[in-house]
């Protein structure tokens, strides 16, 4: 996994972690994800893929939908949030 | 002044002061007063957040004024070095907030300038409102929405599949995620209702969480652990660590329980509310995936019995053995053939050659070469002979696999002489499985030698391309190097 600094140094990917930080309850489509953050779908359809791949992001694929969650684990989560503290 | 009071006063005064309403009041009043300072006092009179232009004040005279008649629209005073100052109070319909003072003006402000401020200050104050409104709309909505996004989202996950087992696992997945909890388990009720049989436990702290097979070993009786407990009397618990609601349909079915957040803390109400949402959708899917699973037992019935009164007009000619379905499934199987496929595939595979039904017993059982008088007969009543099946809704999609296993992929076979992609998938596939288990058994009114399984794998790699499709092949070579080969085999023979 890329270090939480140099992820936070893409804009779509920040704030996305930043939505799911806030609402980690939420399981939603890229599509959903793009109008709650207000950003084009593709860049963020593109961004999720990576954090998926990055670990940060969980993907529920069905043949028809892919739906997108905040990661369960743990240090990943306590590593963004001690992140986030430091930045305000 | 009550505590409360006070600090949602106080709280007000924060947020007018740093407000985008307040910076267009400054600008604007400064042209009116030309003085584009101002600082605030609290409702208590108190100077709130300004810097050493306070302390220069000396307020005494000034609050006795202000204290006798807290609501006047305005007040021009002097402060202590004998200079103009000018003060509006914040009042939002009875409430005042606190105080807004110009001080050290050039002049005394005229009376159309200080009207002019005021209205300024009304209209700041009016616009406070709305961003304040909107504010609050946003952050009570805004989660809602999201939470109710949430919902119809896996509402669409959760109704993308019929298969139970696929289903179960995906519920007990959302579950966590959604209560951002390590463990979940499903049970549902047996036959007998007396027993909760797990069929789904998930444990995200083991490495690669999966459905763990011995937890269906298990069997839990009503009203024992929480589980039991929950099943038997249909309320839902909510502890420290778990959180535990029973899945009722009319009756009760089953239980959902998850333990352990990720972040350690407890659950609360709010997460019980979440939970049972959850299984009220839960239980809609997990109902639609037992009816269809009904519905296929009901139709492989249905086929087995027609495949039973086909075998008994005349024994192996209509149907294939149980390996050679075991074979069409595995070849398809490891070609990844879709759910539905399968299923059609399957259906095919227990009546592959209904075609033959109408077809004169003495052309069947003929040992050698056909005519072309016979193979025409054969071309014909193949057709006729499907139109019995016809009728059965279920099947319709498994006629075009039965009816064109016949072909061969080159475009040499029957009915219809269909070459490459043009002949379904279902029917290539039942054409390599078909072939090989013609030549390992022994079929004697065809008249043809039996093989042995080697030498009949290498005929069906030597046809690739030819008779057979490649990649079905490619498929058959894998499905013979695996163990479960030897098993499929065996009884074929």
């Amino acid at each position: 996994m890329k270090s939480i600094k140099n992820l936070f140094k893409n804009e779509t990917a920040r704030k996305i972690v930043l939505f799911f930080n806030e609402n980690p309850n939420c399981i939603d489509t890229a599509r959903g994800i793009s109008l709650w953050i207000g950003w084009d779908i593709n860049i963020i359809q593109k961004t999720l893929n990576q954090l998926v791949k990055d670990g940060i992001i969980t993907s529920h694929q069905t043949t028809s939908t892919a739906a997108y969650a905040y990661t369960n684990n743990k240090e990943i989560v306590k590593k963004i949030e001690k992140y986030i503290k430091s930045m305000l | 002044m009550k505590e409360f009071e006070k600090i949602e006063k106080q709280e007000f005064l924060t947020k007018f002061s740093k407000s985008s309403s307040i910076t267009a009041f400054r600008k604007l009043s400064s042209k009116v007063l030309k003085k584009n300072r101002c600082i605030f006092l609290d409702a208590e009179y108190k100077p709130f957040k300004c810097n050493s232009e306070c302390d220069h004040i000396k307020f005494g005279k000034y609050l006795a004024k202000l204290k006798f008649d807290p609501s006047r629209e305005y007040m021009v005073f002097k402060c202590s070095c004998n200079k103009i100052c000018l003060s509006f109070p914040i009042v939002q319909g009875s409430n005042v907030y606190g105080h807004v003072l110009f001080i050290h003006l050039g002049k005394e402000p005229e009376k159309t300038a200080i009207d002019a401020t005021k209205i300024c200050m009304d209209l700041a104050l009016r616009e406070f409102q709305k961003e304040q409104e909107l504010n609050k709309l946003y952050e009570t909505i805004r989660p809602r929405a999201i939470a109710l996004s949430t919902v119809h989202t896996i509402h669409r996950l959760l109704s993308s599949t019929l298969n139970m087992d696929e289903l179960i696992e995906r519920i007990a997945r959302l579950i966590l995620q959604v209560m951002r909890s390590r463990h979940c388990s499903i049970m549902l009720l047996d036959a007998s209702k007396k027993y909760l049989i797990p069929k789904a436990v998930i444990n995200l702290d083991k490495e690669i969480p999966k459905t763990n097979p011995q937890y269906k070993k298990i069997r839990l009786r009503l009203g024992i652990k929480l589980e039991g407990r929950v099943a038997k009397t249909g309320k839902s618990a909510l502890s420290r660590n778990s959180v535990c609601v029973p899945l009722v349909e009319e009756d009760i079915i089953g239980v959902i329980s998850t333990q352990d957040k990720t972040n350690d803390e407890p659950f609360n109400r709010f997460e019980l509310e979440i939970l049972i949402t959850l299984a009220e959708q839960a239980v809609i899917a997990i109902k639609n995936a037992q009816m269809y699973e009904e519905q296929e037992k009901m139709a492989y019935g249905s086929i087995k019995t027609l495949a039973a009164l086909l075998d008994a007009k005349s024994p192996n000619t209509f149907t294939h053995s149980d390996q050679f379905v075991k074979m069409v499934l595995a070849i398809a199987e490891e070609m990844r053939l879709s759910r539905e496929d399968i299923v059609n595939l399957h259906y095919s595979a227990l009546l592959p050659d209904t075609g033959k039904f109408n077809i004169p017993e003495e052309i069947l059982k003929k040992p050698g070469i056909l005519s072309t008088g016979e193979y025409d007969i054969i071309k014909k009543q193949h057709l006729e002979s499907l139109k019995i099946i016809e009728h059965l809704e279920f099947l319709k999609p498994a006629i075009p696999i039965i009816k064109h296993h016949h072909e061969k992929y080159d475009g040499t076979g029957y009915p219809d002489g269909l070459k490459g992609i043009q002949i379904p998938i279902g029917a290539r596939v039942m054409a390599v499985a078909n072939a090989f288990e013609a030549m390992i058994s022994v079929r004697p009114y065809k008249g043809s030698k039996k093989i042995s399984i080697s030498q009949a794998i290498k005929e069906v790699e030597k046809n690739k391309g030819t008779q057979f499709d490649p990649e079905v092949v490619d498929a058959f070579m894998k499905v013979t190097k695996k163990p479960e080969f030897e098993n499929i085999i065996k009884a074929s023979i």
